[in-house]
């Protein structure tokens, strides 16, 4: 192991490459493990709330279409989120997931951070209004 | 100007000053360059989360509680779930306990290469900034590779903890503590003898153990007084019976100290997390947790890279807690900036005040004082803004 | 005719504007230097302009409680001060645009008239970050000015003569630094104290008084602050390199040892903690001034003998 001083290893910096990159241009690969947006898919999906129950920022509903069919569309509110990552441990169906490569989420307009998760017909039917909005477990939304 | 009173001179340091990274209210009376007189004010970032709390459940107040302070996340959330895990009787796994000192520690690094930065900056010795925090950069990555953020990392679940250690992220970390323990040789180097940076430090802001003590500092703060203080070794939680830690401590008790001692901590970390590395016991990573919690109180202390940080519960057998009490490492140590700042030089204050590396918004609390003759009246919204736009119109 | 070529000179080249452009372009070698000493990638070369162009339109916001006048016209006798201080001095190799008898004395005191008018700018607000500053500047100008003075002087008693042109002939091309090490080195670090640059910054510590005596300027008067401090450091610069090793005489020279300086004080500059104000002065007094006397006791007596 090398020590330099502090005035070795400033003027050795001034040949090394810069420690800070140029962001948009450049930029580090994300480790797999990074909490990005959160994907919900219907597969196994049972309808027990166990995700937004305890979710800790009431980020996503689970607005059910037919109960007894399991159908479910999942509202997911981006910027209230904390991606924290308690609902992909608490379901116990792997339906949920959260992204490595969605980070950077700033939008121009509220309405991108509100998604819509499920099969498109049964998004449609919640986005007209068809289906009662409440879900159970989420009564401040 | 009435002349033949002096004049007091007071120096505001906050709400907003460029010294300080979150909003705190200091006043300094100067003659000079002279300080003569201190006094504090808190509560620019109150948040009530301590009130918040009362209205979630369990594993929600998890995450409320991890934000208390973005630095020291991790502790806070483990001294949280030590706390309810022991009011509900639930062991976790050893497994997750190593994980949990593992976190804790890189977390240690984290901030305490954070703080080695800002003290820098307040010295005006900016190179040594810029490298303190290029390299902390380093371990920023590794936390984010294991638990997926760089801060707030939500390692802590009730019972356990969420992630596992694999080989490729062993081999990470071992890499990261190699070159972080050649630059902390570095940094040891240059607090010792850079003769600018000794200037600013060496007999500045002096507290002998004394005073230590009186005052009732805590963390590296106290350490550097020579006052043996350290819950990882006085009452082991987590894996540290297991991981025993040696206590760093200088005498001299001057900024110089505080950091070297910060520093010295840091090979003490990188020898934990190595040897949480080579005897990290398998197992499960989570015990079952109970939703609801019988009535009970407990206490619980952690290690905090700032000191003690300290968690009274209470439990009513809903799956809410009754009452949450937060007594983070800061408000121990702010006290003594007052004290000591009085007699010193204005261009010292800062530094005296970063060398307790303090955190604002995590100690923020309110103080409601009733005295018999104040109308506590509360204020409607409205009238608080209609206050707020008076009072600067003015 | 001849009026409106002096106007010319004066204005576009190479006086005016390509001073200031000279000014600002050694601003940029110094924060990119200063950038990758610290392993940064710095700012692109138009960062200057672009700063100085964000402040000069931005709007100027006069505190209610200074005097309005003094407060519009100290930026503008500041940037004045240094811009004529910089037609003495053989900028960019050029021979200087004027020179007469003693003109070193002049162009010595015009590049004080800054430091001057940054403490008298301080003491115009009733800030309190801007009154602990100006005191500050204003000690600091005490302490380091007599011997940064007399360390300009001595090339100037080696070669008999005030006049900036006739010393540079008279060293022909010669190092004084060899001669007169300790007079470079006080040269060299009181022009630090001057620019306010690490270590000597305490007049402007950002983390104790926010930005010193100048903390009450926004938008105009803060960028023709900041245009005099750029052009200040190169005549700064061009002044040490042209006395003390050995001239300027020509652009690729000049550049040269002018960078070379600038990265001396980059060094300097990023590797030191800042000074307290009484730890500065005390350095100045206690070890500056003693040197410089004793280096000029040594070269009178030297002179003496020779005459
Ligand atoms: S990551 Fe956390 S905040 Fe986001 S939806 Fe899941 S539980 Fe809620
Ligand atoms: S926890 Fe899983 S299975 Fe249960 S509602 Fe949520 S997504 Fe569906």
């Amino acid at each position: 192991m090398k020590r330099h001083t502090l005035l070795q290893y400033a003027a050795r910096s001034l040949f090394r490459r810069a420690a800070t990159q140029r962001y948009p241009a450049e930029r580090t690969p994300t480790p797999e493990r990074l909490r990005g947006t959160l994907h919900w898919t219907p597969d196994g999906c049972t309808g027990c709330c166990l995700c937004s129950k305890e979710c800790p920022a009431n980020a996503i509903e689970i607005i059910t279409i037919d109960k007894t069919t399991k159908q479910f569309v999942a509202r997911y509110h981006a910027d209230r989120c904390i991606y924290c990552g308690q609902c992909v441990v608490n379901c116990r169906f792997s339906c949920l997931t959260m992204s490595p490569e969605e980070w950077e989420n700033a939008a121009l307009h509220k309405q991108a951070f509100t998604v819509y998760y499920g099969d498109a017909p049964h998004v449609e039917r919640v986005l007209e209004g068809f289906v009662s909005q409440d879900s159970a477990s989420n009564p401040s939304t | 100007m009435d002349t033949t009173v002096p004049q007091r001179f007071v120096v505001p340091i906050g709400p907003q000053h460029p010294a300080l990274k979150e909003p705190g209210h200091f006043e300094f009376t100067v003659d000079g360059e002279q300080v003569t007189g201190a006094s504090v004010r808190l509560g620019y970032a109150h948040r009530g989360i301590e009130k918040a709390t009362e209205g979630r459940n369990w594993v929600q107040n998890l995450y409320l509680l991890e934000r208390i302070c973005g630095i020291c996340s991790h502790v806070h959330a483990t001294a949280y779930c030590l706390g309810v895990e022991k009011l509900a009787g639930v062991t976790p796994p050893p497994r997750a306990q190593a994980i949990r000192v593992l976190v804790a520690e890189l977390e240690r690094i984290h901030s305490h290469l954070l703080w080695l930065g800002v003290a820098a900056h307040e010295a005006g010795f900016d190179t040594l900034f810029m490298y303190s925090w290029r390299d902390r950069e380093t371990v920023m990555d590794i936390l984010e590779a294991l638990t997926g953020n760089r801060v707030n990392y939500s390692a802590n679940l009730l019972g356990g903890v969420k992630f596992d250690l694999t080989s490729e992220l062993t081999d990470k970390i071992y890499k990261g503590l190699e070159l972080l323990e050649e630059r902390t040789y570095q940094y040891v180097d240059v607090v010792t003898s850079d003769a600018t940076l000794l200037q600013r430090t060496r007999g500045v802001g002096v507290t002998t153990r004394e005073q230590a003590e009186q005052l009732g500092l805590v963390g590296p703060t106290a350490r550097a007084s020579g006052v043996e203080r350290d819950i990882r070794v006085e009452a082991p939680y987590a894996a540290y019976p297991d991981f025993p830690v040696k206590v760093v401590t200088a005498t001299a008790g001057d900024l110089e100290a505080r950091f070297v001692v910060r520093l010295q901590e840091l090979f003490e970390a990188y020898r934990l997390i190595r040897a949480v590395l080579e005897k990290l016991p398998p197992g499960e990573l989570q015990a079952r947790m109970p939703r609801k919690i019988k009535p009970a109180e407990t206490v619980s202390r952690v290690e905090a890279p700032r000191g003690e940080l300290f968690y009274f519960i209470k439990s009513n057998g809903t799956d809410q807690p009754e009452r949450i009490k937060v007594r983070t490492p800061t408000l121990c140590n702010l006290a003594s900036v007052c004290v000591l700042a009085v007699g010193s030089q204005l261009a010292d204050v800062p530094m005296i005040l970063a060398g307790v590396d303090p955190c604002f918004s995590c100690n923020d609390r309110m103080v409601t004082v009733y005295s018999g003759d104040t109308d506590h009246t509360q204020w409607t919204w409205k009238q608080l803004r209609q206050y707020g736009i008076d009072y600067y119109r003015r | 005719m001849n009026a409106i070529q002096d106007l010319l000179t004066l204005m576009f080249f190479p006086g005016g504007l390509f001073v200031l452009a000279l000014g600002m372009s050694y601003e940029w070698i110094d924060r990119k230097l200063m950038a990758r000493v610290q392993n940064r990638v710095g700012p692109r070369w138009f960062q200057p302009y672009a700063d100085i162009a964000k402040l000069l339109v931005k709007e100027e916001v006069i505190p209610a409680d200074s005097n309005r006048l003094l407060f519009i016209a100290l930026p503008i006798l500041a940037l004045a001060g240094a811009l004529t201080a910089a037609l003495y001095v053989p900028l960019a190799g050029f021979d200087p645009l004027y020179s007469f008898k003693g003109d070193l004395i002049v162009t010595l005191y015009l590049l004080s008239l800054l430091t001057v008018c940054t403490g008298l700018a301080g003491a115009n607000t009733t800030d309190r970050f801007s009154l602990v500053g100006a005191t500050r500047t204003l000690t600091q100008l005490f302490s380091y000015e007599a011997p940064f003075l007399l360390a300009m002087l001595g090339p100037a008693v080696a070669a008999r003569s005030w006049q900036i042109n006739e010393i540079i002939a008279d060293a022909d091309g010669q190092w004084l630094l060899i001669v007169q090490p300790v007079g470079f080195v006080v040269a060299l670090i009181g022009l630090l104290g001057k620019l306010e640059i690490a270590p000597f910054n305490a007049p402007e510590a950002e983390t104790e008084i926010v930005a010193g005596a100048l903390t009450e300027y926004s938008g105009r008067g803060l960028a023709l602050f900041r245009l005099g401090r750029h052009v200040e450091l190169v005549v700064g610069l061009t002044m040490v390199a042209a006395f003390y090793m050995g001239g300027v005489s020509g652009l690729p020279l000049f550049v040269l040892k002018t960078l070379l300086l600038l990265l001396i004080l980059v060094g300097i500059q990023s590797l030191v903690a800042r000074l307290r104000i009484d730890q500065t002065v005390g350095l100045w007094w206690r070890w500056g001034t003693l040197l410089v006397l004793a280096q000029w006791l040594a070269l009178v007596i030297w002179e003496g003998v020779q005459a």
